[in-house]
């Protein structure tokens, strides 16, 4: 056990959503810290082999806890004698109840059923995403001072919806019961194994690529160091009821991401469109969707517009101050990284 | 004023109050799951006043004109029988129920009750399966069709609901006797039941695992399902279910005496197949373009529903549809959107068609 630590390498944790992208990170850095009780709780055993293929280059104890979050009895199972829960699974789905249900539900389900005596620390996961930028100028500092936002709704974003539900919960939760939590709010996350151009730099809903994030700066963090973050969110003394934003250093500006990325991956036409031109469409589609009574769906809307394409800066100092962590991948290998692993899907496309 | 409660809070609950609040003359004024956070969290968002947990509290709390059933359908049947005794008319989502003999206790309690009630049945309620209806009412097929074709299909490619389903061996699909197939193929059936007479057509049904699924390692599951029917007038039916289709069909063919028609409730298009005789080689030139102004008449008439803000999501328009004409069956005593009887029909051909692949399967 390092000095700075509340459990040792013996104690067992639990990582929910351990199949997903982040999620098993997670438990590869938790074994290449040394600990030797971890138990995922996946929803289903099959397409494990990923997670096995890690255990088994390790040689320690692993247990794949079959479960659902919304079973009381799998959280019992999956929660006995746990230490630290690591909390990554999450909702989402398109819908709000669904993303409610397997976001919030779930949560207070685990809560509700973690052993007090034994539970140190409860890791909830939460997104960049939940914040408002409404009181931030253009270019202006986003950090975990700032404050969530209030009006979701008008956001029309089921999946961060369900996260910031779900923080409110681990808070009132934590006043009520003393639970010993930290949230963490990763910025974007990408890397091999999440072939998705985030939509901060542009979209393709309308057949052609809209360059939206043009001179912003893109909040990214590669896979490796969120999940290291995350990993000491569970582990360091003194960090008890603390929020902290993941988000790597160098942050490439979207122009420079899209541009690197064409020459890279594969070029495509791109149209790029200021902020105020594409804030005024979203101002319209909004007043359209409202009077049609959805018709179109509110999905461009102004508050969204504000949080993925206005463009703000973001700071990493209070996770490497507190955590102790330094992103492990620097941003151009992270990139390179991850274009070569974009490359091979193309190619396997075409 | 029509008062409205809701069981059950969620995907469907959120369809249902969405298209409810859109209709005049009616408020929503409880919610009710058994999961509390469930049922406060769609009061919240939709400003409905009470929320509760239990069906009977609510019943005995607030006074309900109409209750909308939208939990899984196992619970439908007792959910409706309490909601029927305590005076309420009910809307139960698709499937109705279990199987026929429920169907027929809750009719049977209606009727008693001098009550409404009806099934989740919104995909016949479409633009496009209206203007059919329309056609078919008018004798463009010169009477009841000979054959009729249903293909209702189903993506694994939605990964919400496939993910959850194929993840979860503990999944509410899969405890029904149809498993996934009875969540999702009563639209598809229900379309055939319209234009069948007599009440116990005959039902051939042939239903296995795709290989899509096998490879998954998901051998219990059935997702390819054919069904020929044979109702008391020698109509015939062909009932397609599949999960593995693509383009993923939704469509509706009437064969009928004098014409035909093609209903394609995917990109709401309703194609006529008029039985002309054209002269010689005129009948591969005259027909595509007679085709042509069909297709081009059906893509103004969808814009302009558009334009009209008529043309909300197909489902949720047909939604809109289907509940506005139950609530004015109760209020203004005019006929009931969906016959009994064609909920009944639906329900009985569903029930031999599971009880064929489980047979099947067995053996």
């Amino acid at each position: 056990m390092k000095d700075d630590w509340i459990i040792n390498e013996s104690d067992r944790v639990l990582i929910t959503g351990a199949n997903g992208f982040i999620g098993s990170k997670v438990f590869e850095i938790l074994l290449e810290y040394g600990f030797t009780k971890v138990r995922c709780l996946v929803r289903s055993s099959k397409n494990l082999s990923k997670l096995e293929r890690i255990a088994d280059s390790s040689k320690v104890e692993v247990e794949f806890s079959k479960g659902n979050l919304l079973s009381r009895e799998d959280c019992l199972q999956a929660s006995k004698g746990v230490s630290v829960i690591y909390h990554l699974a999450a909702g989402v789905e398109k819908s709000f109840p669904g993303c409610f249900l397997n976001s919030v539900v779930a949560t207070r389900n685990l809560l509700e059923v973690a052993e007090k005596q034994t539970l140190k620390r409860f890791v909830n996961i939460s997104s960049i995403a939940v914040y408002s930028n409404e009181n931030i100028p253009r270019g202006g500092l986003m950090d975990e001072s700032c404050e969530v936002d209030k009006k979701l709704l008008e956001r029309y974003e089921p999946y961060t919806y369900g996260k910031a539900k779900q923080d409110e919960l681990v808070l009132e939760y934590s006043k009520k019961h003393n639970l010993p939590y930290v949230i963490v709010r990763p910025s974007v996350v990408f890397g091999p194994g999440k072939a998705k151009i985030t939509d901060r730099i542009g979209t393709d809903t309308f057949g052609v690529f809209l360059h939206l994030g043009l001179n912003n700066r893109i909040p990214l963090t590669y896979v490796d160091n969120c999940a290291e973050a995350i990993v000491l969110a569970g582990l360091k003394k003194g960090i008890e009821g603390q929020v902290f934003i993941i988000v790597d250093d160098d942050l490439p500006k979207s122009r420079e991401f899209l541009s690197l990325y064409k020459r890279k991956v594969h070029r495509f036409f791109s149209i790029p469109v200021p902020y105020p031109a594409w804030l005024f469409f979203n101002i319209l589609w909004e007043k359209y969707a409202k009077w049609s009574e959805g018709q179109l769906p509110p999905v461009f809307n102004r508050r969204s517009c504000a949080v993925y394409w206005k463009g703000n800066t973001y700071s990493n100092k209070k996770a490497k101050r507190l955590l102790g962590w330094h992103p492990r991948v620097q941003m151009a290998e992270g990139l390179k990284r991850f274009f070569v692993f974009m490359r091979e899907k193309e190619s396997k496309k075409c | 004023m029509l008062n409205v409660g809701i069981i059950g809070c969620g995907k469907m609950a959120d369809q249902h109050a969405t298209q409810i609040q859109k209709i005049p003359g009616v408020e929503i004024i409880a919610v009710c799951d058994k999961e509390t956070l469930m049922a406060q969290d769609l009061s919240e968002r939709l400003n409905i006043r009470r929320h509760f947990t239990g069906v009977e509290e609510m019943l005995q709390t607030v006074k309900l004109d109409v209750v909308h059933i939208t939990t899984p359908p196992q619970s439908h049947h007792t959910l409706a029988k309490l909601c029927l005794e305590s005076g309420c008319n009910v809307y139960v989502e698709k499937p109705f129920t279990i199987d026929t003999a429920e169907a027929e206790d809750l009719i049977g309690l209606a009727n008693k009750k001098n009550l409404k009630i009806t099934a989740g049945h919104n995909a016949q309620f479409t633009h496009a399966m209206i203007r059919m209806r329309e056609l078919v009412r008018n004798g463009y097929l010169g009477g009841k069709p000979i054959h009729i074709e249903s293909h209702y299909c189903y993506d694994f490619g939605d990964e919400s609901y496939a993910k959850a389903l194929l993840g979860d061996n503990n999944h509410w699909t899969r405890t029904l006797p149809g498993s996934l197939l009875q969540n999702i193929i009563s639209h598809g059936i229900s379309k055939i039941a319209e234009f069948l007479s007599g009440d116990n057509p005959t039902v051939i049904a042939h239903g296995f695992t795709s290989n899509f699924l096998k490879n998954l390692g998901e051998n219990d599951i059935i997702d390819e399902v054919r069904v020929i029917v044979q109702d008391e007038d020698s109509t015939t039916a062909y009932f397609t279910f599949s999960s593995q289709i693509k383009p993923v069909p939704h469509q509706l063919r009437l064969y009928g005496r004098k014409n035909s028609l093609i209903v394609d409730d995917d990109h709401q298009i309703v194609i006529k197949i008029d039985d002309k005789d054209y002269k010689s080689y005129l009948r591969y030139f005259l027909p595509p373009f007679q085709y042509a102004k069909q297709y081009v008449s059906n893509f103004s008439g969808n814009f302009v529903k558009f334009l009209k803000n008529d043309f909300h999501l197909p489902n949720d328009a047909a939604l809109k549809t289907l509940i506005e004409s139950f609530y004015s069956a109760i209020t203004q005593s005019v006929p009931l959107p969906l016959t009994y009887r064609e909920i009944l029909l639906t329900s009985r051909i569903m029930d031999q068609i599971f009880r064929q692949i489980k047979t099947e399967n067995i053996s």
